[in-house]
């Protein structure tokens, strides 16, 4: 499907990202891994970039 | 014959001056001292091992009171009101909560439980997913992804043509991560009102029937805890690493202040919230590159010019124009940031279809040939408030309209400036004169109209002043903050604080009466910070926490360089310990049960041990375990120990939010002198009452169950503290 990068798993992940694929409705285990890479990056990207993290907590007079 | 007329004179002075005195004395006794022993109802009550009933309790919650200094200060007739609520009633220490932090101890105070119930276990908590920190008061969602219109899903981003805009159908949410409930709404559920003021932890209020103002954990404009702005042409050394707030180089060129770019002077801007209305990603994809967080913020400019012969400075912003001596601070001004501004089409409605609105101060510090403006991080304004800040929501505007406009901020106390020269001890000082007034004024308009119930005061600046000004105290010559030539002089900042308080609680007394209740207390008491404690620098040179190849331990930052699979145990807040637990945190190893117990038991073991070589002395006198100190469904969501230093001890910034410094032990050197996130056992509170107390030990859980059944509501049986009286 993707003829980028590929990213080795093991079999035991693999087969849990199968089954839970299949379970969750997804149709490939592709559709499923990119779409659970997005969510996690979406989070971190959005909520946290550094600046954001000392403007929040260092701003703390308890801390420097 | 003229010695003795004069001698008759004095003689007679005398004999009025004792009379007056006399009745003066008999005066006080009568108009304000205690009747509360003469309440027959009270007497049985007492007898029959019952809480006595009150129609009213009035309580002052002064952070950061510590039980020693006050104690001395009391004993030394300095503090005359508080001495005769002593002799009135009671004066105790208040056992507070372990770690004795200000959000920790007043959810103790607020639900009666500890951590284990209301699941504020430090400032600091951490995603065991992602080993983020976060401030752990409140959560800001941001805007869902889609949001379900009439049954259809829609994406909850809708462009706006010819722009960069978006327009969210749904905006983001706040949450107070405070559980439990509040003592104050189960008395409103029984028809006893309750006005509660600025009590921490309660961002953003939630309360169905209590008047609330939110305190401690409310937000400037920007979502931080304070973020300040300074326009100089004489910064302070590292300028651009300034927290809490930002640092602008200005130059001044015939008068006006501004930078130079492309040989025009621009005008200094005042930044505001992130602007969410705009799609960066978008932005990104037709410029070629990305907006920097700083540039995401809406901002306004605004205009100074600099007398060339006198020390003032005038300000145009927002269409007024503002006069400032050096030295002084201006009124509150109404500033507003527009985040969606109105499209071609309609734009003679010369309106913004979104803005924020918000207040500032601005104090000049020094006009000529250095110039500096400090301006207060943007507050919430109470009279229009961005979000909501009390309960009910025009709360916030009455008081506003009946005192004046007020800072909204929780902790406004400005000590990251004081921290980073931009406030001087004589600027930091002036500040804190306003908030003071501001704390008086609120209790004087509260009191005057209290008719029954509960009524709650918070004053917050005993605490952060007692933080910054702690080494200016006689008894801290030495501390390694102390600068003998500047700080000398403020020695009786301190003291002076305590007497200002001293006459609140002179007011607050004489609404004493046989219906009425009395409690002063605090949250927890103070000490010295002279020593500080790198523990993750200890965890990685004792092996317990292991850096990613090629990563030197100094550069490490919220959690961020960390070998994973290789580290057992990890330090995040001001005194949290944590394991990294199989099937917790996202790569966890410890497996849970006998190899946790036993790594425990071994790492508290070691840090008892810790000897300061400077000193002589262990800098932590126990490692509390998390089910020693907790219970409740949020146990398990703490800490799994925290650390108890002993006084003059405290764990060092970097180390709490997830870095590692070169040194375990170092001198603390900030202007931060004083802390008390230490052993609980060594930090009590007080507690001063009206009425005598029976319990021998009463802690902050107490005081919820206290209030409960002073008006004959039954405590909720997951509260942990018992009634005092």
């Amino acid at each position: 499907m993707f003829g980028g990068p590929k990213v080795k798993l093991t079999k035991e992940l693999y087969e849990r990202v199968e089954k839970y694929a299949k379970l969750a409705g997804y149709s490939s285990v592709e559709e499923f891994v990119v779409h659970a890479l997005e969510i996690q990056l979406a989070q971190l990207e959005e909520a946290q970039s550094d600046e954001e993290i000392k403007e929040k907590l260092k701003g703390l007079g308890y801390l420097a | 014959m003229a010695s003795r007329t004069r001698t008759r004179v004095a003689l007679w002075a005398g004999a009025m001056l004792a009379l007056c005195a006399l009745l003066i004395a008999l005066g006080q006794s009568l108009s304000s001292h205690p009747r509360v022993g003469l309440n027959p109802f009270i007497e049985s009550a007492r007898a029959q091992g019952r809480t006595p009933h009150y129609e009213r309790v009035i309580i002052l919650g002064i952070d950061g009171v510590d039980y020693q200094l006050l104690k001395m200060w009391m004993d030394e007739g300095r503090l005359p009101n508080f001495a005769r609520l002593r002799q009135m009633g009671d004066y105790k220490p208040l056992g507070t909560s372990m770690p004795p932090q200000s959000p920790v101890a007043w959810s103790n105070f607020i639900t009666g439980m500890n951590s284990g119930g209301h699941a504020i276990f430090d400032f600091i908590h951490r995603d065991p997913q992602s080993y983020l920190p976060y401030s752990a008061l409140s959560e800001v969602k941001p805007p869902p992804e889609s949001v379900s219109v009439l049954g259809v899903k829609l994406p909850n981003k809708i462009g706006l043509p010819f722009s960069d805009y978006v327009l969210p159908l749904a905006g983001g949410t706040t949450v107070n991560l405070r559980q439990g409930t509040p003592f104050w709404d189960i008395l409103t559920e029984h028809d006893v009102p309750a006005v509660v003021h600025r009590v921490p932890v309660n961002f953003p209020p939630v309360s169905a029937d209590a008047i609330t103002l939110s305190g401690m954990g409310t937000p400037d404009i920007q979502g931080t805890n304070g973020t300040y702005a300074y326009y100089t042409n004489n910064p302070p050394a590292d300028w651009e690493g300034a927290t809490g707030g930002k640092i602008f180089l200005v130059d001044v060129v015939d008068g006006e202040v501004g930078t130079f770019s492309g040989g025009a002077l621009e005008p200094p801007r005042l930044y505001g919230p992130p602007n969410d209305f705009v799609d960066y990603e978008a932005a990104r994809r037709r410029s070629g590159r990305s907006t920097a967080y700083q540039d995401r913020k809406a901002s306004i400019p605004f205009r100074v010019f600099v007398d060339a012969e006198h020390p003032v400075a005038k300000v145009e912003i927002a269409g007024e124009e503002i006069f400032l001596k050096e030295g002084e601070f201006s009124p509150w001004v109404p500033v507003e940031f527009s985040m969606l501004p109105a499209p071609g089409i309609i734009r003679w409605a010369k309106h913004d279809l979104v803005s924020v609105p918000g207040i500032v101060r601005f104090y000049l510090k020094s006009a000529q040939p250095d110039f500096g403006l400090y301006v207060t991080p943007v507050q919430i304004d109470p009279a229009n408030p961005a979000l909501p800040i009390s309960t009910p929501a025009e709360y916030s505007q009455e008081l506003a309209d009946a005192l004046g406009r007020y800072y909204t901020q929780g902790m406004p106390e400005d000590t990251k400036a004081l921290e980073k020269d931009v406030f001087g001890n004589a600027d930091f000082m002036r500040q804190a004169d306003l908030i003071v007034e501001e704390e008086r004024a609120f209790a004087q308009y509260e009191l005057d109209r209290f008719e029954r119930g509960l009524l709650f005061l918070y004053f917050s600046t005993v605490d952060q002043i007692g933080h910054v000004m702690w080494r200016t105290l006689r008894t801290e010559e030495g501390h390694p903050a102390r600068d003998e030539a500047l700080d000398a002089a403020y020695e009786e900042v301190y003291p002076h604080l305590y007497q200002r308080l001293d006459e609140v609680v002179g007011f607050a007394m004489d609404y004493i009466d046989n219906e009425t209740v009395l409690i002063v207390m605090s949250d927890h008491g103070f000490s010295s910070w002279r020593r500080a404690f790198d523990l993750n620098r200890w965890l990685y040179e004792e092996g317990y926490l292991a850096l990613r190849p090629g990563v030197p331990p100094t550069e490490v930052e919220y959690l961020q360089g960390i070998d994973w699979n290789n580290t057992r145990l990890y330090g995040i807040g001001i005194n949290g310990l944590y394991v990294n637990q199989l099937g917790r945190e996202r790569s966890g190893i410890v497996a849970p049960g006998p190899e946790k117990q036993a790594l425990m038991r071994e790492v508290a073991e070691k840090l008892e041990a810790i000897v300061d070589p400077e000193t002589g002395r262990h800098p932590i006198t126990h490692v509390f375990m998390n089910e020693e100190i907790y219970d409740g469904p949020y146990a398990a969501d703490g800490p799994d120990a925290q650390l108890g230093f002993d006084v003059g001890y405290r764990l060092l910034d970097e180390s709490a939010v997830g870095g590692i410094t070169a040194a375990v032990l170092s001198d603390n050197t900030r202007r931060w002198s004083g802390d008390h996130c230490q052993d609980y056992r060594r930090v009590p509170g007080i507690i001063l009452s009206s009425a005598p107390i029976r319990k021998p030990d009463p802690s902050l859980v107490d005081l919820a169950p206290t209030v409960l059944e002073i008006f004959g509501v039954t405590p909720p049986a997951e509260m942990q503290g018992r009634a005092i009286y």
